[in-house]
């Protein structure tokens, strides 16, 4: 089938749905269909949190992460702005050592909820590809720490209108952010450039144990 | 563990921004509107140079330091606090140092225009000081009068003062320029710090050993974990610090306006 023809209606009846989701949006500056992305998500997720088998809970959060989280956007930001001067074959080693290291990161942050249910409270648009969609756990235990805290989901729209989880973060603190400081860290002390890169891509080894 | 961590992160701010600071800072409120203006100098530097941590030599060595003190003093320490003490009794304890901080906290929520806040802050102490054992339980927060911290870093911040470049000291952990400077100058602010005869000295270094330590007790596991799960600690903390620490001078209110874009990376989709 001709690919560009199948595109052009694709496009009029998404661009069509933005419009109508702008004009539907103008009271709150909240985004619906990211509401409803992340609330599926957190369905699937609090699912999880109720399984009392440790393993089993920590493989299913990491196919979470693997289904929703877009780790190639997230691995290049976390790069700074050496992400213009990433060597092909570096990009090869370094995104899937990235997704390593980034799962076990997210999977730390989600297990602290285990036994508890996370609920989408609302969202802010940044901009109408570019939307935060913040959680809280309900029902926690009254003096547990987490009870207060708020999680966001910074969710990402590409120009087809997929939808992706490209950073979380929990009261203004956001992971992606906190991975480039230290990612641009390493490669700066360490000749900056590809030389910096190669040794990012060792430490990411050595952290992730493969 | 990094929903607690990120929880850490925060207290670790309102720890280093709180005075814990011992009598020893010899600042004089006199000694403010100068040293505001070297900060705004020093920052204008720092922005010139385009990078939040000018000083990352400096600040490095300096966290060995910390590092070095923090794992032989303050974490045994901690632990045996934890070992000695019943989760509830380390929690009015945590509440009494609180209190004792209020009148810093209200002298900053006036500077910073802010009378609800301070009306806060104010029943908050005399309420807690009087039917709450000394600061001991918190009746306050029971009837509805939230805590707060204030200190003058954020004051500054709110006057406008930028940041300035980003400081690590020894004993102290992350903070800035400028809130360094509102370090000594919550010190200053202190009441306890004008009282000067043998009593007043010793409650001083108690209440700064005291703070130390019982900051430092909840954050055993999720620094550890940090520091465990990083490929660069000191990076790692400095973007904790600075994250939480916009959050904390903007009372609480999370601002998304200025994250940085994570799409722009959009060109790279047409690469493949």
């Amino acid at each position: 089938m001709d690919k560009t023809r199948l595109n052009v209606p694709r496009r009029i009846v998404l661009a069509a749905a933005l419009f109508a989701a702008a004009l539907l949006a103008v009271p709150a500056s909240a985004d619906q269909a990211a509401e409803a992305f992340v609330a599926s998500i957190l369905d699937e997720a609090n699912l999880v949190f109720q399984n009392p088998d440790k393993e089993a809970r920590k493989e299913s959060i990491e196919d979470l992460v693997d289904k929703y989280v877009d780790m190639r956007r997230v691995g290049l930001f976390a790069l700074g702005q050496y992400a213009r001067v990433i060597t092909d074959e570096q990009k090869a080693a370094y995104l899937p050592l990235f997704r390593k290291y980034a799962t076990t990161i997210y999977h730390d942050l989600l297990e602290d909820y285990s036994g508890q249910r996370l609920a989408v409270t609302g969202s802010i648009d940044r901009t109408a590809r570019d939307i935060i969609v913040n959680s809280q756990a309900v029902d926690a235990r009254p003096g547990d720490p987490l009870a207060g805290v708020v999680i966001h989901w910074r969710v990402y729209r590409d120009r087809e209108g997929r939808q992706a989880i490209v950073d979380a973060g929990a009261d203004g603190v956001w992971l992606a952010i906190e991975q480039q400081s230290q990612f641009k860290s390493v490669i700066a002390n360490n000749g900056g450039g590809t030389t910096g890169i190669d040794a990012l891509i060792a430490e990411l080894r050595k952290q992730t144990g493969g | 563990m990094r929903g607690r961590a990120f929880k850490a992160a925060a207290a670790a701010v309102m720890g280093a921004a709180l005075s814990i600071a011992p009598a020893g800072a010899q600042i004089g409120v006199g000694d403010v509107e100068t040293a505001t203006e070297e900060l705004e100098r020093a920052a204008e530097n720092a922005a010139a140079q385009n990078t939040v941590d000018p000083w990352e030599g400096f600040n490095r060595r300096s966290f060995h330091v910390y590092l070095f003190l923090d794992e032989t003093i303050l974490v045994p320490a901690a632990k045996a606090y934890r070992a000695v003490t019943p989760k509830k009794g380390r929690k009015g304890i945590r509440n009494f140092l609180d209190n004792a901080q209020s009148p810093v906290v209200l002298v900053n929520d006036i500077l910073q225009g802010e009378f609800k806040r301070a009306g806060d802050t104010l029943g908050r102490f005399v309420i807690n000081s009087t039917i709450g054992f000394g600061g001991f339980a918190d009746p306050a927060g029971r009837m509805g009068i939230p805590k707060h911290t204030e200190d003058f870093g954020q004051t500054l911040a709110v006057w406008g003062v930028p940041s300035g470049p980003f400081l690590m000291l020894p004993i102290f952990g992350p903070t800035t320029l400028r809130d360094g400077v509102g370090l000594g100058v919550d010190v200053a602010i202190d009441p306890l710090f004008h009282v000067e005869t043998q009593a007043a000295n010793r409650a001083r270094y108690s209440r700064f050993v005291a703070t130390a330590v019982s900051r430092r007790e909840p954050l055993i596991e999720p620094l550890d974990d940090i520091q465990e799960k990083s490929l660069d600690y000191y990076a790692s903390l400095r973007s904790f610090y600075l994250q939480a620490r916009k959050r904390e001078i903007a009372n609480g209110r999370t601002s998304y306006e200025d994250l940085p874009d994570i799409g722009e990376y959009e060109e790279f989709d047409g690469l493949e």
